[in-house]
C-alpha cells in the first residue's frame, strides 16, 4: 500500500509562543481510518488543517498523495493537493448563496473542468449515497444540521478525493443528529476511503479506526491500533483522558 | 361604540381641568389647518403651472433636436416599462414571472439601447451630446457613472484586502484621497481643468467627462460599501472554498462576492439615490440635465417668478425616480435563499 500522509517533526506555533504542533511524525497508508483524539487545545484540528495548507508548517516535512508540501507553502502545489484531499469541516461551511446541487458540483466545475451534466449526474449519485436525494434543489438555510453536513460531505466527494479530512465533523449537531453523519462516514470506510477524522466520539472510533492518534500539547502522545488504544492504552496520559471521556 | 363614547367624555372631562393643555391643541390645530388651506389654495388657485405644462417635452429631453424627440422619449418609455415590470413582479404568478436573469439583462441592455438612441448611428442621425438634456441626460449620467463605478469599486475593495503591500497601499491612497475631495471639486476638474492639461487634439466630449468624474468619485464609495460586505462574510467560507481546490479569483468570484455584494445592497442603492442627486451639480457646470433644463427655463422672461412651481415639480420627479429606486433596491433584497427558506415547503 502507498503512503496518503507523511509527516516528519512538523512544528507549528501560532504567534511564536505556545506551540500548537511540537515534532509530530506519523504517516498514513490509503484505505486507512485514523482517528485523531485529544483534550481541546491539544493540536490536533491544526495536524490536520496542515494537510491541505489551511495551515502552513514552521518546520519539518510534509507530503500529502505523494506532493511534498514544504513551510514555503507554494500555490500551485497547495492546491494541486486541495484537488485530491477532501475536507469537512465542525460548521459544515456550505456556500449559504448556492443550491446544494450548486454546491456540490462548484469545484467539480470550475477546478476539474467536468462538464454540467456530469457534475450533476454525480452530484444527485453523491445525494443519494448520503440518503437525501430530495434536496438537490433547497438551500443550505432549509436543511438541518445533520442534513447540512452530509451535503457537506458529498461536496468533498464530488471532487473524488484519495483522502478525506474530517475535522470534528458532528461536535456541532444536535445528539440526534449525529448518527445520521457518522453513519455515512461508515459507509465511506467501508468502501476503502482514507480517512483521517478527528472526533470526541468513542464509538466511531472504535468500531471505525484503523489507528488511533492520541494528542496532547502539540505532541503525539500514543499512536496505537484501535483496539489496544481502547483496551490497554500504553501511556497513562490516554488513559486518562479515555477515563475522562466515559464519564 | 359605549366604550368609545365613554373615553370621548372622559377627554372632555380631562379638557376641562387642563384648560391650558386645550388651549395649545386649538392653536396647533389651527396652525396646521391653515398651512393646509393656504398651501391647498395656492395649488390650486395661486400657482400658475404653465411653466410646467408648456415644457413638458424639454423636461423630459432638454434641447434635443425636435423631430428627433422620439428617440430619447422611447427611451424613457422602455425605462418606465422595465421598471414596471420589475416592480409588478412579486405579483405575478411564478410560471409567468420572468426570470431574475432575463430582468437583470433588460436592465443592463438599457444603457447600450439608451446611447444609441440618443447618440444616433445604426442608421439613425447622429445627435452630439451636447443637444442632450432634461431627464434623459439625468438618467444617462446616473446609469452610466453607476455601471462604471460598480466594477471599479469591487476592484478597490479587492485590491485593499489584498495580501500584497502595493496594491493594498495604492487602493487604500485612492480611496481616502478621492473621499478627502469634495465631489464639486472633482467635477469642476474634469471639466474645466483636464481640458487645459490634454493636449488640443483630444477632445473628450462634455457629458463623457461627466460620467468619468461621477464614477471615479462613487467608486471610492461603492468600494467602501463593498468592502463592509466582505468584511460580513465569515473566514471559514474562504477556508471551504480554498479546501476544495478554487483559486484566489474564482473564491472572489464565486463564494465571496455574491455573498458581499448582497450584504452590501442597502449600502449601494444610497450610493445610487445620492449619484442621482449629485448628477444635479452638472447644472452649475453647464450640463442641460434636469436642474439646468429648469434654470434656463426660468431665465425666459415668459416664466419670471415662477420658481415655486418649477422646484416643487423637480422635487416631485426626483423623488419619483428616487423612490421607484429604493423599491426595486427593496425587491433585490427580498430575493435569493434568504427569502426562499420560507417561500419552499419542505
Amino acid at each position: 500500500m502507498t503512503i496518503a500522509v507523511r509527516a516528519q517533526s512538523i512544528t507549528k506555533s501560532f504567534n511564536g509562543s505556545q506551540k500548537a504542533l511540537d515534532q509530530v511524525d506519523l504517516s498514513v497508508k490509503h484505505g486507512e481510518v485514523l482517528v485523531v483524539m485529544g483534550p481541546s487545545g491539544s493540536g490536533k484540528s491544526t495536524l490536520i488543517r496542515t494537510f491541505n495548507g489551511l495551515e502552513a508548517i514552521d518546520s519539518g516535512q510534509l507530503e500529502i498523495v505523494g506532493i511534498p508540501l514544504d513551510t514555503d507553502q507554494d500555490e500551485r502545489q497547495i492546491r494541486r493537493i486541495r484537488r485530491r484531499v477532501g475536507m469537512v469541516f465542525q460548521q459544515f461551511n456550505l456556500f449559504p448563496h448556492l443550491s446544494i446541487l450548486d454546491n456540490i458540483t462548484l469545484a467539480p466545475i470550475r477546478v476539474k473542468k467536468i462538464s454540467k451534466i456530469n457534475a450533476e449526474e454525480r452530484a444527485h449519485g453523491l445525494l443519494a449515497q448520503m440518503g437525501i436525494a430530495d434536496q438537490a434543489m433547497k438551500y443550505p438555510a432549509e436543511l438541518s444540521g445533520g442534513q447540512q453536513q452530509r451535503v457537506a460531505i458529498a461536496r468533498a466527494l464530488a471532487m473524488d478525493p484519495e483522502l478525506m479530512l474530517f475535522d470534528e465533523p458532528t461536535s456541532a449537531l444536535d445528539p440526534e443528529r449525529v448518527k445520521e453523519v457518522l453513519d455515512a462516514m461508515r459507509r465511506l470506510a467501508a468502501d476503502g476511503m482514507t480517512m483521517i477524522v478527528v472526533t470526541h466520539e468513542l464509538g466511531f472510533a472504535r468500531e471505525v479506526a484503523d489507528r488511533v492518534l492520541f494528542m496532547d500539547a502539540g505532541r503525539v502522545v500514543e499512536l496505537s491500533d484501535s483496539t489496544t488504544f481502547f483496551t490497554q492504552a500504553k501511556e497513562e496520559r490516554s488513559r486518562r483522558f479515555l477515563n475522562q471521556m466515559k464519564h | 361604540m359605549s366604550g368609545s363614547r365613554t373615553t370621548y367624555r372622559k377627554r372632555l372631562l380631562q379638557a376641562r381641568r387642563h384648560p391650558l393643555q386645550t388651549l395649545l391643541s386649538v392653536v396647533i390645530l389651527a396652525v396646521i389647518a391653515w398651512i393646509i388651506w393656504s398651501t391647498g389654495s395656492w395649488l390650486i388657485l395661486g400657482a400658475d403651472w404653465s411653466v410646467i405644462t408648456e415644457n413638458l417635452p424639454l423636461f423630459a429631453v432638454g434641447a434635443y433636436p425636435e423631430n428627433e424627440r422620439w428617440r430619447p422619449l422611447l427611451w424613457l418609455a422602455l425605462l418606465c416599462l422595465i421598471t414596471a415590470v420589475t416592480l409588478l413582479r412579486p405579483l405575478i404568478a411564478s410560471k409567468w414571472r420572468i426570470s431574475g436573469l432575463a430582468l437583470s439583462w433588460g436592465w443592463l441592455a438599457m444603457l447600450p439601447i439608451g446611447l444609441v438612441l440618443l447618440a444616433g448611428g445604426a442608421g439613425l442621425q447622429a445627435v452630439t451630446s451636447r443637444n442632450w438634456g432634461g431627464l434623459t441626460l439625468t438618467l444617462m449620467l446616473t446609469g452610466f457613472s453607476g455601471l462604471l463605478a460598480l466594477p471599479l469599486g469591487i476592484l478597490l475593495a479587492l485590491g485593499r484586502r489584498s495580501k500584497l503591500a502595493l496594491p493594498r497601499h495604492l487602493c487604500r491612497v485612492y480611496i481616502d484621497g478621492l473621499r478627502a475631495v469634495p465631489l464639486i471639486a472633482v467635477l469642476f476638474f474634469g471639466q474645466l481643468l483636464l481640458p487645459l492639461f490634454l493636449p488640443v487634439e483630444i477632445e473628450i466630449n462634455r457629458v463623457l467627462r461627466a460620467v468619468l468624474a461621477f464614477a471615479l468619485f462613487a467608486a471610492a464609495y461603492v468600494a467602501e460599501d463593498v468592502r463592509g460586505g466582505l468584511q460580513a462574510i465569515p473566514s471559514t467560507q474562504l477556508e471551504a472554498a480554498a479546501a476544495l481546490g478554487l483559486g484566489p479569483w474564482q473564491i472572489q468570484r464565486l463564494v465571496l462576492l455574491p455573498q458581499a455584494l448582497r450584504v452590501a445592497v442597502p449600502a449601494l442603492t444610497n450610493q445610487a439615490i445620492g449619484l442621482l442627486q449629485n448628477t444635479s451639480l452638472m447644472a452649475i457646470l453647464g450640463l442641460v440635465e434636469l436642474l439646468g433644463i429648469s434654470r434656463s427655463l426660468l431665465a425666459n422672461p415668459a416664466y419670471i417668478g415662477r420658481h415655486l412651481e418649477t422646484y416643487i415639480w423637480l422635487a416631485g420627479l426626483y423623488w419619483l425616480v428616487c423612490t421607484a429606486m429604493a423599491l426595486m433596491a427593496r425587491q433585490l433584497e427580498r430575493q435569493g435563499p434568504s427569502s426562499a427558506t420560507s417561500a419552499i415547503p419542505s
